[in-house]
């Protein structure tokens, strides 16, 4: 016969002083466990939110980021006006040219420089990429050494705010207005005109093309049609895709949580142990009472491990909660792709907490296993005699 | 029976408690060792011999932006300056491996004595790394990794400029702070990509530590208002700026730290607590015999103290050993090359182990204070 599930949860709670503070302890595991995960999930995220099922890009072969990839003038020319490619409705292909650069650009808490991705887009560029939404002021004008600038990164670095005006290779560039990326690499950029910007920053070639396929069989044209010509050494790749293999970075951060999780584990089921021999040490009694009422040495090991699962559940909601009002805070870090500043947030998902959840269940149950063990072996008699 | 030795029988007449109680601080300590260790090496610059005469120049614009290499001869004839060599990023990938594995600068050899004063290699393998142009000298960490030796012939595919290059392994060095890079010729790069006469950075030497201020001064202003503007600052301020790239992972590292002291502190007064309340009846009889308050709180506080030190020589020794005598590079990927655990950070979390003892016997001290005689001798555990 198994022991009563609310025989286990009034004993935690009966001794709640007891137990709170591991409670806390695996709260507090569960809660760092979590964070570093949902900081992985949200550079991951920031990737793989990019991009238009419908977009293709088009970048040199052999490299690795866009600020490394060039597309000559000529190339351009050669594919603007391929029939596979989408028209808007004044029957203009729907193709953007875009330029990268990098500036190096003060925080706004004054602590240093950090590089900031600069996008010039063609007119198109805009249309291309509609998660992509204007918040405040205007969209540049294209001629004019304007930005505008996403509400992420302009909360990050000083001069970035609607109105302000900001030095960059002898030039002066207006901030004229604010965007959100939608959770996407965008979220990480500056954007202003292309033309503007290979001027300004002293460029003959585009660093990428960008273009929305007619229909999902023009698509797969196109991109052959691309492999084949000679005169192109570009390489066409789905948006989506190419975002996504961008997402390389995050896995420093998960080998740092998995560190963390293992070794703070270690001390949290330390901790759990400790909980649990002293409340098998203080309910001696108790369990020779259970025993002679005919309770099985088995029921008195499950009922132990439930009541440490149950502790570290409890732990784990803590965790989960205190995780929580984390998510959706954004923060940032130099992408070692892209050389630059990414801005990304941290996003507690629902999978994401279940396995924080299932981590908090095993801390506890291995930390229960041996004082249950312990609990189930008390011979009878002398368990009924101790005070 | 002597005080130490009482205060002892008592430490470890639950054993098993004790052990654990040592094993959760270690565990701690070990991580926060390993935090702080990790925290330092993001936020320290590396360290190279000669950096405290070196200048790194970069285009203002950042330094993804290359320099016109016409540049160099008005660098040159700065007083003060001791040599001049340009600095460019090649970003090659051996074999089809995927991500960059080791750093590859394209510069001038004949400027390795005068600027990189850090790199130790033979006089004969210079000569044939100066005078070959496809030659390349490679740090010690890589060459291990890849398994070059001297005359070895490979090729990289280059993810900035198109095409790769062949290469042939003039010589291995060391004794730079970071012995994975790979020099080879600006030239052979120039030529290859049809010399468009620029370069990633300069880097130069100055003759003494006075020169320095003057000879940034001179840089920044001499390419003022031209189509490349400079950035000139010491190596060290330089490395500062990576550091500062890395943006909000040192706060998050600092936090996670503060956090693991947190628990720690948590769960070891809570065992501490334990421990006392175990005992209140022998600590009534204690206090019945003629102990003081103060001496209570003194066995309390030696024993809390004592399981703390245990940890902390534990888990600090453990970090230690692992760290010192470890191959950290390969335990991180290639993410850390050094991971010097200082004595600073080892006092570091000695401290934090010796406020532990003090703080987790204050609470369980304060409890036997204020009982009562009769009713602890009352209490049935």
């Amino acid at each position: 016969m198994a022991l009563p599930l609310t025989y286990n949860l009034r004993n935690v709670l009966v001794r709640w002083r007891a137990t709170l503070s591991t409670i806390l302890g695996i709260g507090l595991v569960v809660a760092v466990y979590v964070l570093v995960q949902s900081l992985a999930a949200g550079l991951e995220k920031s990737a793989g939110n990019t991009g238009d099922p419908r977009n293709l890009m088009l970048v040199r072969k052999g490299s690795t980021a866009e600020s490394t990839s060039m597309v000559s003038l000529p190339q351009l020319q050669i594919i603007r006006y391929w029939p596979q490619i989408a028209r808007d409705a004044t029957g203009a292909p729907l193709i953007s040219a875009d330029l990268i650069a990098l500036i190096s650009q003060p925080r706004v808490d004054g602590r240093g420089e950090a590089n900031v991705s600069v996008r010039g887009i063609s007119p198109q560029g805009m249309a291309l990429r509609p998660q992509v939404k204007l918040l405040a002021g205007r969209w540049f004008m294209p001629g004019q050494r304007e930005v505008a600038v996403s509400r992420k990164l302009a909360r990050r670095f000083a001069g970035f705010q609607v109105g302000d005006t900001f030095r960059t290779g002898g030039h002066t560039l207006r901030v004229v207005g604010e965007f959100d990326g939608g959770n996407s690499a965008f979220d990480s950029e500056l954007w202003m005109d292309a033309d503007e910007a290979r001027s300004l920053f002293d460029r003959q070639e585009y660093s990428s093309l960008l273009v929305r396929a007619a229909s999902p069989a023009a698509a797969r044209e196109l991109i052959a049609r691309v492999e084949a010509d000679k005169r192109l050494t570009l390489l066409a790749t789905p948006e989506i895709k190419y975002y996504s293999d961008q997402t390389v970075t995050a896995m420093p951060i998960r080998m740092l949580g998995g560190f963390l999780a293992l070794a703070m584990s270690l001390g949290a089921v330390f901790a759990a142990m400790n909980t649990m021999y002293a409340s098998v040490g203080s309910r001696t009694r108790e369990i020779g009472t259970l025993r002679v009422l005919g309770f099985r040495r088995r029921s008195i090991l499950a009922g132990f491990l439930v009541e440490g699962a149950l502790l570290a559940a409890i732990g784990g909601v803590l965790g989960c909660l205190l995780a929580l009002p984390l998510h959706g805070v954004s923060t940032g870090t130099m992408s070692f792709n892209s050389f630059s500043e990414t801005v990304f947030e941290f996003r507690i998902t629902p999978w994401l907490a279940a396995k924080g959840m299932i981590f908090a269940v095993l801390v506890g149950v291995a930390g229960s296993l041996l004082p249950a063990i312990r609990a189930a072996r008390l011979p009878v008699i002398t368990a009924l005699k101790s005070v | 029976m002597t005080i130490p030795t009482f205060i002892f029988k008592n430490a470890l007449r639950n054993q098993r408690r004790a052990l654990l109680s040592v094993s959760s601080v270690a565990a701690s300590l070990f991580l926060l060792v390993t935090l702080q260790v990790a925290l330092r090496e993001l936020t320290l610059p590396v360290e190279s011999s000669g950096a405290e005469l070196r200048i790194c120049a970069r285009n203002k614009v950042s330094l993804t932006n290359p320099l016109p290499a016409r540049q160099r001869p008005i660098i040159e004839k700065i007083p003060g300056v001791e040599g001049v060599s340009p600095f460019t990023w090649f970003g090659g990938q051996y074999q089809n491996e995927g991500g960059m594995t080791f750093a590859q600068f394209a510069m001038d050899p004949k400027e390795t004595r005068r600027v990189f004063t850090d790199i130790k290699l033979d006089e004969a393998a210079l000569a044939e790394f100066v005078s070959q142009k496809n030659a390349a000298i490679i740090g010690k960490v890589s060459a291990d990794k890849y398994k070059f030796k001297p005359g070895d012939r490979f090729k990289l595919d280059s993810t900035v400029y198109p095409g790769s290059l062949d290469f042939i392994v003039a010589g291995i060095f060391s004794g730079t702070a970071d012995d994975r890079m790979m020099f080879f010729h600006q030239d052979y790069l120039d030529e290859s990509i049809g010399t468009p006469g620029y370069v990633g950075m300069w880097w130069l030497k100055v003759k003494s530590a006075a020169d320095m201020a003057p000879v940034i001064q001179a840089i920044n202003a001499a390419f003022q208002n031209t189509s490349a503007e400079v950035r000139a600052e010491s190596e060290r301020n330089f490395q500062l700026g990576f550091i500062s790239m890395l943006g909000n992972i040192k706060a998050l590292i600092a936090s996670i730290s503060t956090v693991v002291v947190f628990t720690l502190v948590l769960v070891t007064a809570s065992t501490m607590s334990m421990a006392v309340r175990e005992r209140f009846r022998e600590l009534a009889i204690l206090k019945a015999l003629g102990f003081r308050r103060r001496e209570l709180f003194a066995f309390i506080l030696a024993e809390s103290f004592g399981l703390a030190a245990a940890g902390a020589c534990l888990g600090i020794g453990a970090a230690y050993i692992l760290y010192t005598y470890g191959n950290i590079s390969k335990m991180t990927a290639g993410i850390f090359v050094s991971f010097e655990v200082t004595p600073r950070i080892m006092g570091l979390a000695a401290l934090v182990a010796a406020l532990l003892g003090i703080i987790s016997a204050v609470a369980p001290s304060v409890s036997v204070a204020r009982m009562s005689v009769v009713n602890g001798l009352k209490t049935l555990d």
